[in-house]
């Protein structure tokens, strides 16, 4: 009960998170000295043909008539139009969904199936060698820059070594779209070319994302397992004689996950929300590359949309996340 | 428990191992893929007029004549030939009768009178362009094969720009008209051209891939490409790297000298090199005090250390440059040595101002390190002359916002001036014309007497007097200091070495690929 309860609170928070970032969104765009219109009318427009097209777009009312007007489209599940595609905008952030989502998926399994282990070792060989080395990687991955991470990755597995392609998704343009999903969709119609293909390109994204992530993991895990490790019911079962291994990857590791499974559900609402900077870097046709290009243009309505949808992204990750804790540690509900 | 055999593992390490190791080449054989620095997000030929987009109106679509080679030269293409009236507002264009869709039905002069209207309608694109000289319905069909546009005013310039009418299969795209759109959805997704290439696949959020149109009413040579492909690489390096590695078949031909050198560097790459017509200055706020005093302004166009700017941080890749119309275009004045560096004289000019000084803004372009450097050496020599200025950084967009908003425009921009069509009047008359005040004029300079020659030079059907006028004009400008005027850009083409037949054309900055095959 206090778990549906739970769910039906946070969704009704989403309305007024979203209205919220909605206004400040569109008070943010209508803020900075760039006129979409002028840019859409082209360097060779007149002032009277950049006023008619104002008109005609709508641009011209006061802004508060074009935001009221913007939340009652959105009600009816319109988003409205790119300004400069011309398509609706929940159509475009639906066909970069999969490529973002692919992504994510990939780096957060490489990050956790890096992260947990690493995490678990430190714990265990707490102030050794090892600790200190681990300690000093994991530092170093959230320090470096993940623009200069993907560089360095270009450089060293693209360029050098030869063995990763430098950007994009895919040679070409990949198998026909199923689901969206490159790989996926390359094991259902059992083209095998375009699955090595779609896995070598994403390989280095998704180490480029992973390794920051897979250092926080490894963190809280560590933590996490440092705080239970000494508990008396860790000790009792050790008393009785239960092997090392299974009083750790059962019994502590279960205990200890519960604010690594909490950073794992962030890592994936924010990289869901668009990486904007790898995506750019390696031209990862995703959500991220999708942002920047509507902020370079200033296509208002695109970085609303956007925008509404990393937030709404975000909160309902953080509701899953929620969800997931109370499953594991049902005590939470209580 | 699943038990894991380690053979298939091995298989496909091995054959990762394998494609790992085939040979880094472009994407099919057979395929010429290009890294285009710009992003595909519409098809349609009639939303943008930008140059980093041209691919699509050059090799989807047609217009009635065609600009080739450098220095560009208009080559009858859809139509045969034309004729004008005596009083230059009639201008009656014969078409070829042999032209064929990519869906196999005849292109016809309905399809032109579409294609026009729908321009106006739009009011994008080129349309800015034809608007002051046609209305909604002043073009007609009288046959099949002959279109009439009646122009609202004589305009010398019509025929430079009507191959930007880029002509669409109107039966095709009324289908698909959704509440009057003018098919404008569909057409952003779609092709309804007579281009070279047809369209094969098309993502916006990776580019495209057009086969070769067989049927394409200009023909064939022995040799020709038979698949391109677009891509949207938008991170400068990784277009670098890209074309080194062999991924890529052409990019972009206007970047730093550190990427040439590196392209130079390389096994893969050859260097196409000619110059351009595009026109690096710094744009000065004629209006606004104290740039509009002549004196200030001469201060200005003697700080600023051409030579220095030039040979050492361009290393000599460019051509000095010493007016707003490129040295390789008719109607640049012929003899005419640009201002000096000399800062003796800048101080002279600047004792004679009478408005009281104050710290000049100069508006850069983020992302464009050229115009970041220029403004960097300007301010080191301003302030040697006792002129502040401070340099703010923004987006092409927000930039090119407030250049045309005469309150909010910076004193001072460096950028770049293309071509979007060969005439004179596509540098001086836009940028130094009172007509064009509000529009393409962000330099808020207006000169009646310079007016007057642009204006004549825009009616009149005389190219010897056109190219004096145009010259006088030129000249007036520069004596009145309107603008820092440094360099005409040279474009250096990086391509495949196993590539040939690009023909560069300044208004399509090498991307028309009919002419382009594998050698």
């Amino acid at each position: 009960m206090k778990r549906l309860e739970l769910i039906l609170s946070r969704l009704l928070w989403l309305v007024p998170t979203l209205i919220g970032l909605g206004v400040i969104t569109f008070a943010i765009s209508h803020v900075i000295p760039t006129d979409p219109v002028a840019i859409l009318a082209g360097e060779n427009a007149t002032a009277e043909q950049i006023a008619a097209l104002r008109t005609q777009l709508g641009f011209d009312r006061p802004l508060p008539v074009q935001l009221l007007a913007y939340f009652q489209d959105l009600l009816r599940g319109d988003m409205g139009v790119s300004l400069f595609s011309q398509q609706p905008i929940a159509e475009e952030l639906a066909t970069r969904l999969p490529a973002t989502l692919e992504l994510t998926f990939a780096a957060v399994l490489l990050a956790s199936v890096l992260g947990i282990p690493l995490g678990v070792v430190s714990a265990l060989r707490r102030n050794s060698a090892i600790d200190h080395a681990l300690r000093i990687v994991t530092v170093s991955g959230l320090a470096i820059p993940s623009f200069w991470l993907a560089i360095q990755l270009q450089y060293l597995f693209a360029m050098q070594i030869g063995v990763a392609p430098l950007n994009g998704r895919i040679d070409g343009f990949g198998p026909e779209p199923v689901t969206g999903l490159m790989l996926l969709d390359s094991l259902l119609q059992w083209d095998w070319e375009s699955f090595w293909g779609a896995l070598r390109h994403i390989a280095l994204p998704a180490i480029t994302l992973a390794l920051p992530a897979a250092a926080t993991i490894a963190r809280f895990t560590r933590a996490g397992v440092l705080e239970v490790v000494t508990s008396n019911y860790v000790l009792y079962e050790r008393a009785m004689g239960l092997p090392g291994a299974l009083v750790t990857w059962k019994y502590v590791l279960r205990n200890a996950l519960i604010s690594t499974v909490t950073q794992i559900g962030l890592i994936f609402g924010v990289l869901l929300s668009g990486a904007v900077v790898v995506e750019a870097v390696f031209d990862w046709p995703g959500l991220g590359a999708f942002a920047v290009i509507s902020i370079i243009q200033s296509d208002h309505r695109a970085v609303m949309g956007f925008t509404l949808w990393a937030g709404a992204i975000f909160v309902i990750v953080n509701l899953i996340v929620d969800v997931l804790h109370t499953l594991i540690d049902p005590r939470s509900t209580r | 428990m699943i038990p894991i055999s380690r053979r298939p593992l091995l298989g496909l390490a091995a054959a990762a191992a394998a494609t790992a190791a085939m040979p880094r080449e472009a994407h099919a054989a057979d395929r010429f893929v290009y890294a285009n620095n710009s992003n595909f997000d519409t098809l349609d030929p009639h939303v943008v007029f930008d140059t980093a987009r041209v691919a699509v109106r050059l090799n989807f679509y047609d217009g009635l004549y065609r600009w080739v080679d450098n220095p560009p030269k208009l080559i009858p293409w859809l139509a045969e030939s034309h004729e004008t009236s005596a009083d230059g507002l009639d201008w009656v264009f014969k078409l070829r009768r042999d032209v064929k869709f990519h869906d196999g039905s005849p292109m016809t002069a309905e399809d032109v009178v579409y294609s026009i209207e729908r321009i106006l309608a739009l009011n994008l694109g080129a349309a800015p362009l034809f608007r002051p000289l046609l209305e909604a319905g002043a073009t007609t069909a009288p046959d099949a094969h002959t279109v009439r546009f009646r122009l609202k005013e004589p305009s010398a310039i019509f025929g430079s720009l009507v191959p930007d009418i880029t002509v669409v299969n109107s039966k095709l795209v009324k289908r698909n008209e959704r509440d009057g759109d003018w098919g404008r959805a569909w057409l952003a997704r779609n092709v309804a051209g007579t281009g070279s290439f047809r369209l094969r696949r098309y993502d916006p959020a990776v580019g495209f891939i057009a086969q070769r149109f067989p049927d394409h009413f200009a023909g064939w040579g022995p040799k020709y490409l038979d698949e391109i492909e677009f891509r949207t690489v938008l991170e400068t390096n990784t277009r670098v790297l890209g074309m080194i590695r062999g991924d890529y078949h052409g990019t972009d031909g206007y970047m730093t000298p550190d990427q040439i050198d590196r392209f130079r560097a390389s096994d893969t790459v050859q260097i196409l090199e000619q110059e351009s017509m595009r026109v690096f200055h710094f744009c000065i706020h004629n209006a606004r005090a104290p740039m509009n005093d002549i004196h200030f302004r001469k201060a200005l166009v003697h700080a600023f250390d051409y030579d220095g700017f030039i040979n050492d941080v361009l290393k000599g890749s460019v051509v000095r440059n010493p007016t707003i119309i490129p040295n390789n275009m008719w109607g640049a004045p012929q003899g005419l040595e640009g201002y000096k560096f000399d800062l003796d004289l800048a101080k002279a000019e600047l004792a004679k101002v009478q408005a009281p000084l104050r710290p000049i803004t100069i508006g850069t372009l983020a992302g464009f390190s050229e115009t970041e450097q220029a403004a960097s050496v300007f301010q080191a020599n301003l302030r040697k002359i006792g002129i502040e200025a401070r340099i703010e950084s923004a987006p092409w967009p927000t930039v090119s916002s407030r250049m045309r908003n005469k309150d909010q425009q910076y004193d001072m921009v460096p950028y770049w001036k293309s071509t979007y069509y060969a005439d004179p009047n596509n540098w001086l008359g836009e940028l130094y014309g009172s007509r064009y005040l509000g529009g393409g004029n962000v330099s808020y300079y207006s000169n009646p007497e310079v007016d007057q020659r642009i204006e004549r030079a825009l009616v009149s059907t005389d190219q010897e007097e056109r190219q004096r006028l145009n010259e006088e004009a030129a000249r007036m400008v520069f004596d009145d200091a309107a603008g820092v005027w440094i360099y005409n850009t040279k474009w250096f083409g990086p391509y495949s070495k196993r590539i040939a037949g690009i023909r560069f054309c300044p208004v399509g900055s090498g991307q028309d690929m009919r002419w382009a095959h594998f050698a």
